[in-house]
């Protein structure tokens, strides 16, 4: 009788461990081929600090080189592109890709324009003047 | 090693090739460069932006093909949104 109790113990726990091993790997987020090689680039292209800021902040400020009060905010994720002068908001950029891309993707478009035509990228992506002064809230 | 990555839904698609090797007149050399050449004319045509991304370097945007860049990004085209 106890064997029998050990066995059934047994089998429910091994049930147990299929069903909850099942749920997690149901549960862990897929990160597709392309995510996965689009994060290795903008590992590659960033600099050291500029991957850090991004990972603590969420985004990565690249300096204008044409004005040393202005940067670009750009987000991890898809979106506005702020433009920081004297540490202020003064507008945002709209700019995407016709193409869809990973997000990562994105944020390595954003690093090349700008540190490499930044007048072009000015030009070509959509101005939105800020509200009520604009202020970044960080 | 030289390198060639196309930004697409896929992630970056890579393309390497050893210029030192093409130089010296490599059959496999020679058909990666060529192959590098013809992708970047291809993309290009499509309304891609050329960027050369070095180590230590400004990124620089480019108008052609250069065999001597040691990496080149094509960023598909962009709009305003």
């Amino acid at each position: 009788m106890e064997t029998l109790a050990f066995i059934v113990i047994g089998i429910i726990a091994d049930i147990s461990l299929i069903l909850l091993v099942n749920f997690i790997v149901k549960s862990y987020p897929k990160w597709s081929g392309a995510d996965r090689r689009a994060a290795e680039l903008l590992r590659a292209v960033l600099t050291y600090e500029q991957y850090c800021q991004l990972k603590r902040r969420g985004y990565i400020d690249i300096p204008s080189s044409r004005d040393q009060e202005r940067a670009y905010r750009v987000p991890h994720v898809p979106g506005l592109v702020r433009v920081i002068e004297k540490g202020r908001q003064t507008a945002s950029l709209c700019l995407q890709p016709l193409e869809r891309v990973p997000d990562a993707d994105i944020v390595v478009m954003h690093k090349l324009m700008i540190e490499g035509d930044e007048e072009t990228y000015r030009q070509t992506a959509n101005l939105i003047a800020p509200q009520c002064g604009g202020d970044w809230d960080d | 090693m030289r390198l060639l990555r196309v930004i697409s839904k896929r992630g970056d698609e890579r393309l390497h090739w050893n210029e030192q090797d093409a130089l010296a007149g490599d059959a496999e050399a020679m058909a990666a460069l060529r192959e590098a050449e013809r992708i970047f004319a291809r993309e290009r045509a499509r309304g891609a932006t050329a960027y050369r991304v070095e180590a230590g370097k400004p990124v620089e945007r480019l108008e052609q093909f250069d065999p001597q860049a040691s990496q080149m990004i094509l960023v598909p085209r962009v709009a305003g949104g």
